[in-house]
């Protein structure tokens, strides 16, 4: 058997539905690990293991009396700190809620535990969700399995980095710009941003409310669509939340991609931002397994990428400093450096330019909406493979060309998986974004494409 | 947007809305508007009257057990 800590979600359930592994035995392998290793990746920043404990053998009573429930039954998870959980400090890595226990999960956490899920605790982020890699918050900033030197990305970087490391086969992050799909991608792992409004945002600490999205990461696609299943569907409590049929993303895989057509936004990956020549050539190598697959590929036109970054950026300032002037404005020295650096001009954002930008996502979500009417998917890189990690200028938020952010512009469905391995064994990644609601099609892709190269062979050595 | 305001201009816009920050932070804030006032000047535009922002208000969602879909 692979060792425990790597089975995933999928085969782990397999095992325990058949009576061949014990959620108590899983639960204490991540626990066991997580003990001996995360001083080197400081990954979480709570750790619930008395909890976790008791609710593996609660799993495991309940399984053996009637069978699992769910296929995350007695399957350990963590969470992002910043997804309230009722009684387990909740603190979005700030020194401004250091001592804050939620009374109430948030709704993701609630699904999650009513599927039988086991809490293994919370993980590190950047400071709400936003500001980051930080030395000057509540917690030290995560670091990447794949070379403890370097960056996991951000926000959901604890996130990622436990699940590349073994520490959990399954964990939720949140995505405003790319913050699921960006330390997927440096963690060499499958993280999912959901349509906007397919997961409730209902107790989880916004960012920015217009574009936040919360979403599932794993080592799989495959393990990726189980967690959907469990947390995607309609909560009042959102106003945000869409009222649409959640389909059975089990039946997704089909394990090729024949018929697709997958549209590459060549203007931005050419002209407008054009990734280093490795990271282009990883993504024309998995484009060509795509081909093998049965997809047929061709370029599409999407408005200018600063387009999509300065909507989102104009909104976003404002709503963060909506969120945070009350403590901006009383004690602006619990903040870190970076997060402070990327709220406060929010304070001179005019009415009139936080509804010009809104004006703009319009048009830019129309633009995106129409090109996706021509074509099943899109593909690019989702970012370059890892840097090292150390401060970065906090202004760099408002300078750097971003190819996750026009998803959340535009809503659409968008998956990072691992798409190999640069020189120095860092991950490369590949993007899959789908139409609206159609998150199948996306997890078929990247189930597939997982499944047709050796990349979920490899995992880091620590 | 009009033309670039001065240091002590942004220092005041900001006392305005109720910032008045400790001087160690008026750098910050000085640079940080600089790139929002770029990223506002690159997207304002003159745009038909009708022309509705991202997000309109959906009562339906406020009641109870109600969402959009």
């Amino acid at each position: 058997m692979t060792e425990l800590a790597f089975l995933g979600i999928a085969e782990a359930s397999r095992l325990i539905a058949d009576r061949k592994l014990s959620p108590v035995e899983l639960t204490e392998a991540y626990l066991r690990r997580i003990a001996n290793l995360d001083s080197q990746l400081d990954s979480f920043v709570t750790l619930t293991a008395d909890r976790a404990r008791a609710e593996a053998k609660a799993a495991e009573a309940a399984i053996m009396a009637s069978g699992p429930a769910s296929r995350l039954h007695g399957i350990p998870y963590c969470l992002k700190d910043i997804f309230d959980t009722a009684g387990i400090r909740t603190t979005a890595m700030s020194k401004l809620l250091a001592d804050n226990v939620p009374a109430r999960d948030a709704h993701c956490q609630e699904k999650l535990a009513a599927a039988g899920g086991v809490l293994l605790g919370k993980n590190a982020t950047w400071e709400f969700a936003h500001g980051g890699p930080s030395w000057d918050v509540l917690f030290p900033p995560a670091r990447n399995p794949w070379d403890r030197t370097c960056s996991p990305a951000g926000s959901s970087s604890g996130s990622a980095a436990a699940v590349a490391a073994g520490f959990a086969p399954a964990t939720l992050g949140s995505d405003t710009g790319g913050s699921i799909r960006g330390p997927a991608a440096a963690c060499g792992i499958a993280g999912l941003k959901p349509t906007y409004g397919l997961v409730s945002r209902r107790g989880v600490i916004p960012n920015c409310f217009s574009h936040d999205h919360a979403g599932p990461l794993a080592w799989t696609t495959e393990d990726v669509a189980i967690l959907l299943q469990i947390i995607a569907g309609h909560d009042p409590e959102d106003p945000g939340s869409a009222q649409v049929a959640i389909p059975d993303y089990s039946l997704a895989p089909t394990g090729d991609l024949k018929g697709l057509v997958i549209g590459v936004p060549t203007k931005w990956l050419q002209d407008e931002a054009p990734p280093a020549a490795a990271t282009m050539a990883a993504f024309e190598a998995a484009l060509d397994v795509c081909r093998g697959l049965g997809a047929s590929v061709r370029p599409v036109t999407l408005p200018p990428l600063q387009q999509y970054d300065d909507s989102k950026k104009v909104i976003a300032v404002a709503e963060l400093f909506t969120i945070h002037g009350a403590d901006l404005r009383k004690r602006p020295e619990l903040f870190g450096a970076s997060l402070r650096y990327r709220i406060i001009a929010g304070s001179l954002v005019r009415a009139e330019d936080y509804i010009q930008a809104m004006r703009l996502r319009t048009d830019l979500a129309r633009s995106l909406q129409a090109v996706m009417s021509t074509v099943d998917l899109l593909m690019l890189p989702t970012s370059e493979p890892a840097g090292k990690l150390e401060p970065v200028p906090p202004s760099s938020l408002f300078t750097r060309a971003s190819f996750t952010t026009p998803f959340n512009v535009g809503g659409n469905p968008a998956l990072s998986v691992c798409s190999g391995f640069d020189a120095r064994g860092l991950p490369f990644s590949l993007q899959i974004v789908g139409k609206l609601f159609d998150e199948a099609t996306v997890l078929r892709a990247g189930d597939a494409y997982e499944k047709a190269t050796p990349w979920r062979d490899k995992r880091p050595a620590l | 947007m009009t033309d670039t305001p001065s240091d002590d201009e942004i220092v005041h816009l900001a006392r305005q809305a109720g910032l008045i920050l400790p001087a160690e932070y008026v750098p910050e804030l000085i640079e940080a508007y600089g790139h929002v006032r770029r990223m506002i000047g690159r997207i304002s535009t003159v745009r038909p009257h009708g022309d509705e922002p991202a997000h309109v208000f959906v009562p339906s969602v406020f009641l109870p057990g109600k969402s959009r879909s």
